[in-house]
């Protein structure tokens, strides 16, 4: 009777009732029936008592039938037609040849998939087959451009890739199986295997995930792994660079490691591989000793029969920073000026005061029968002047000049001057013992200084004057502006006296007596110079206390004095934000294939941006010693401009920059950039089956092996069924003869019961 | 406290010794550079041991590499004059009156900015007299900074010379108190008159007897005036590394 359209059916109930009245009928029905036991419980005759309650069971059933008005209902109904994904690894690891001297990895999934086509087609009734290559972004691939186009991606992604798979079918068809081809060598979420959230990530996926390994585990690599650096450390303060060795197939080999700075060797260790899948650690701790940004290189030897050797080196930038601003302070004796001089320097985070005072000379009595009673040291000169005057980023001769033998530095001037003309730092602070007051005259120190002694000192008190290079010089910047700060040196007070200097050809005077002069120029009284690699700052007076202490005599508070030393000592050291030339790598490791970008930020003289300077940048090979090419630019408005070069082979290299604006030199600077050899995803060449067979064991997927002899039985989720067309109602309950059986059901026990003696 | 006799011998002495430092003058450049204690005015009895200073800062000048001008400079509290004498003394006997607010604040500020000063009961009073008024002055000066007892180890007792205690004319408290502005005592007090020990008569003589202790309490008095204005010049410069093992074992 069923229509030839329907294909299924089911059994229902037809009755208009409502679910409750028909429980209610239900639960009165199961009421006779108990009545029915509870009558006939005195009964003694077994017989006669099942006999009534099997009829009063039966007529109840045989109600109830009436009551549900049972029917069957024909159906229409279709099955989906679900997706089953084909994910294949495009990461650059699927390079790598699947077994020494064998196809590579990705060939090796070609020539499966091409075997397993017509194996794929079979599934084509009950699923869609999709082909993709992931890397991690989907896209369709066929087993001929698989064979084709060589895999590229830089990182590999599994979980990426499957959720993309799975993301497709959202809203569309469903996804019933995912078949996974890769390495397993995943360099992102799976790298630390299937734990965590990326357990629990690929649990939510609900697609049993079958994965295909490709690749021997035997390859022979040595590899860099696991580079833990800082990107910035501290000058003078020791360093600790960890890296891990990776050997595969080096049993029982000592490995020589190096560290290089630049192309010299900074450290190096060997480590013993002992098995033949071993990661060694090692670690080098080094002491940088000079400030700038550098190039690393870890490496070890590459072997002839190395599945991939350009894993066997890598790079990194260290950037090199001063921790404090190492300043030592020599005081001929102790003063107002040296007192809040040192109690700024001793407030200052960044600076680590290392002073020595004269206390006592030759001349002093201070009354005592034993040395014992006095605190005083000995003036450690050749200690602090020979041994460890490299270890100062700043010295500073506070009105320090001596002639008596104990305390002249007569044999250590010659140490100072070298000092500064190779780059150190020098501030002589005037006085009546230096600067052509005193004995001491100090002649070898005194070349190194932007200003000689002029004659005698005037003690007549003074307002400094700011002239138009000290307008825009950072150390005298201590406004917001020009105007500011010319401002702010105006409402200073005076101070009383001035050593009477002239300046040096070269020099460059910040601040100058308003009347006193020398030579026929105003003396100065703060003036600067670079004095080979260094430089070197004077302050003509012993009296710049009073812009420290006096200058609060009205009332307002003045920082005048703080931020000119803080500033003078930020341009001593050459803080890298005030040098008129700033090059930064842009980033300072490049990846293998990547342009090297460069930002250069030119300032004038007077530390204003340089627009349109004419930059010249060159890409230095630290490797060959031999520039590989060069880029120039014009500055913007904001004297910053950015160029780039095209990938460079890998290897450290510098940047050297110069800036000219028309025929004005504004210095010059330098950066470095490590090109990396390979990125993450080379520097591994190893198959991690246990990870691809976690996956299926999560997902409920299996684990299988290339290469295999065809596509094996997987499971798969089975297509959902819907209805998708018209339904038919079929009574049950309306034939003669159920009417009959209850009738007769009630009148056998209406008899039985009259016949028992119950009616 | 009676006074020392003066002497023809002592007379001659004394001026003796302050010739070299009056000829320095003469050639000294920047003088407001040197130190030249300031003193401060107030309502009470404040100008009884300025023969102390100039002693004090002559016994600095002798005794240290300090170049000094060996002078007592008073000054009104109000003064803005004040700021360019980083060394106060404060010092009365007896009780005085309240500063006015615009004295209060102006110490207040030389304070804060860096100025030091050294507080001297003259009148060796505690709870009462100079005591009880200057306690007083100072709640309202710095009332963030309560005096505290400065403890042995401070600097003020290695600033120059190695010593235990403080002891002045008297020997009331063998320590100072002390009022910090961050790690800087901005304040010494003693409560011995130290001042008198250090004071002298226009003849030369020691105007005071030093008790208990006599004439080595009195060069006790003198190191520790010393040390004190070491202090205000040089901060804890004696607490720096290189001086901390040396000292340790010149104490031993």
């Amino acid at each position: 009777m069923n229509s030839p359209t329907f294909n299924a059916w089911k059994l229902v109930s037809l009755s208009p009732l409502p679910s409750w009245a028909l429980v209610f009928l239900a639960l009165g029905l199961l009421l006779g029936v108990a009545l029915a036991a509870w009558g006939v419980r005195r009964e003694p005759s077994r017989g006669r008592r099942v006999l009534l309650w099997a009829l009063r069971v039966g007529a109840g059933v045989a109600a109830l039938f009436f009551l549900l008005e049972p029917g069957i209902r024909h159906l229409q109904v279709a099955r989906m037609k679900n997706r089953v994904a084909v994910l294949v690894d495009r990461s650059a690891s699927m390079g790598f040849p699947s077994e020494p001297g064998g196809p590579t990895r990705a060939a090796e999934v070609a020539t499966f998939l091409e075997k397993a086509s017509p194996a794929l087609a079979g599934l084509q009734d009950r699923f869609t087959v999709e082909m993709y290559g992931f890397d991690p972004e989907l896209a369709p691939i066929t087993p001929a451009s698989l064979a084709k186009e060589p895999p590229r991606a830089g990182s590999t992604d599994l979980l990426a890739a499957l959720r993309a798979a799975a993301g497709a079918g959202q809203g569309a068809r469903k996804l019933s199986g995912v078949l996974l081809f890769s390495d397993g060598a995943d360099n992102t979420e799976l790298k630390a295997g299937v734990v965590g959230r990326a357990r629990a990530a690929l649990a939510d996926l609900g697609v049993p995930v079958s994965t295909f390994t490709v690749g021997q585990e035997a390859l022979k690599d040595l590899a860099i792994e696991g580079l833990k650096v800082d990107d910035f450390a501290f000058v003078r303060n020791s360093l600790t660079v960890e890296a891990e060795i990776h050997g595969r197939g080096f049993r029982g080999k000592e490995i020589p490691v190096v560290l290089s700075q630049e192309g010299k060797t900074v450290a190096s260790k060997t480590v013993r591989l002992e098995t033949n899948d071993d990661v060694k650690p090692v670690s080098f701790t080094f002491t940088p000793d000079q400030t700038g940004r550098f190039v690393y290189t870890v490496t070890v030897p590459t072997f002839p029969d190395e599945a991939v050797t350009d894993n066997n080196s890598r790079s990194f930038t260290l950037k090199v920073i001063r921790d404090r601003v190492r300043v030592l302070l020599v005081v001929g004796r102790p003063s107002w000026d040296e007192r809040y001089l040192r109690g700024l320097l001793k407030q200052d985070a960044n600076v680590d005061l290392i002073s020595f005072y004269i206390l006592r000379t030759l001349s002093d009595d201070p009354g005592v029968v034993n040395e014992r009673e006095l605190s005083l040291i000995p003036f450690p000169m050749e200690e602090i002047f020979d041994t460890k005057l490299d270890t100062f980023d700043v010295v500073i001769f506070q009105n320090f000049g001596h002639a008596d033998p104990s305390l002249s530095i007569a044999e250590y001037e010659r140490n100072l001057e070298r000092y500064i003309h190779n780059g150190g730092a020098f501030v002589m602070i005037g006085g009546d013992s230096v600067l052509g007051e005193g004995r001491a005259t100090m002649p070898t120190l005194m070349e190194a200084l932007p200003v000689a002694a002029a004659g005698p000192a005037n003690v007549e008190p003074f307002t400094a004057r700011l002239t138009p290079e000290g307008l825009r010089h950072p150390v005298t910047a201590i406004g917001s502006g020009a105007s500011s700060t010319e401002a702010a040196w105006g409402e200073l007070p005076p101070i009383p006296g001035a050593n009477l200097t002239y300046a040096r050809p070269g020099a460059t005077v910040l601040l100058e007596h308003p009347h006193l002069t020398a030579n026929g120029k105003n003396a100065p009284l703060v003036a600067v110079w670079d004095y080979g690699r260094g430089r070197a700052l004077v302050m003509a007076t012993d009296a710049s206390w009073y812009w420290a202490f006096a200058a609060h005599r009205d009332g307002s508070p003045n920082r005048a004095y703080d931020r000119f030393w803080g500033n003078a000592l930020r341009w001593l050291v050459r803080d890298p934000d005030l040098t008129t030339l700033k090059v930064t790598a842009d980033p300072p490791s490049v990846e293998p294939g990547r342009p090297v970008a460069v930002v250069v930020q030119a300032r004038s003289a007077d530390y204003q941006p340089a627009q349109d300077a004419q930059v010249r940048v060159e890409l230095f090979s630290v490797a060959t010693q031999k520039p590989v090419a060069v880029q120039t630019g014009a500055t913007g408005p904001d004297g910053v401009v950015r160029l780039e070069f095209a990938p460079p082979d890998p290897g450290p290299y510098k940047l050297l920059a110069t800036a000219k604006k028309g025929e004005t030199d504004l210095g010059k600077g330098e950066d470095a950039v490590a090109v990396r050899a390979v990125g993450p995803e080379l520097s591994d060449a190893s198959v991690r089956p246990e990870l691809m067979e976690q996956i299926a064991k999560v997902t409920g997927g299996k684990a299988y092996k290339l290469p295999q002899d065809g596509l094996p039985d997987m499971p798969l989720l089975d297509p959902p069924v819907v209805e998708v067309g018209r339904a038919k109602d079929q009574p049950l309950w309306d034939r003669w003869y159920y009417l009959v059986a209850l009738i007769g059901l009630l009148g056998a026990e209406w008899f039985a019961r009259r016949r028992f003696g119950y009616v | 406290m009676s006074a020392r006799r003066l002497t023809r011998r002592n007379l001659l002495l004394g001026s003796a010794a302050l010739a070299p430092l009056l000829a320095g003058r003469a050639h000294a450049f920047g003088e407001k550079n040197r130190f030249i204690p300031a003193v401060a005015k107030h309502g009470g009895r404040w100008d009884s041991r300025l023969s102390g200073l100039r002693r004090i800062a002559w016994e600095l000048q002798r005794r240290t590499s300090v170049e000094v001008v060996p002078d007592a400079r008073p000054f009104a509290l109000s003064s803005p004059d004040l700021f360019e004498y980083p060394f106060l003394y404060f010092g009365g006997d007896g009780g005085f009156p309240p500063l006015n607010d615009a004295e209060v604040a102006n110490l207040r500020r030389y304070l804060t900015y860096g100025g030091f000063m050294l507080a001297d009961a003259n009148d060796g009073s505690d709870g009462d007299g100079f005591d009880a008024s200057f306690r007083r002055e100072m709640a309202r000066v710095l009332p963030q900074s309560p005096l505290a007892e400065v403890p042995s180890g401070h600097v003020v007792f290695k600033s120059f010379f190695l010593l235990d205690a403080a002891p002045g004319r008297l020997l009331n408290k063998p320590q100072m108190m002390a009022a910090n502005l961050g790690k800087r005592a901005a304040v010494l007090y003693t409560q011995n008159d130290v001042a008198g020990a250090w004071s002298r008569n226009e003849s030369g003589d020691y105007e005071f007897d030093v008790s208990p202790g006599g004439e080595p309490q009195r060069e006790l008095a003198v190191r520790l005036g010393i040390n004190v204005c070491m202090y205000a010049l040089c901060l804890d410069y004696k607490d720096d590394a290189v001086h901390l093992q040396l000292i340790l074992n010149k104490r031993r």
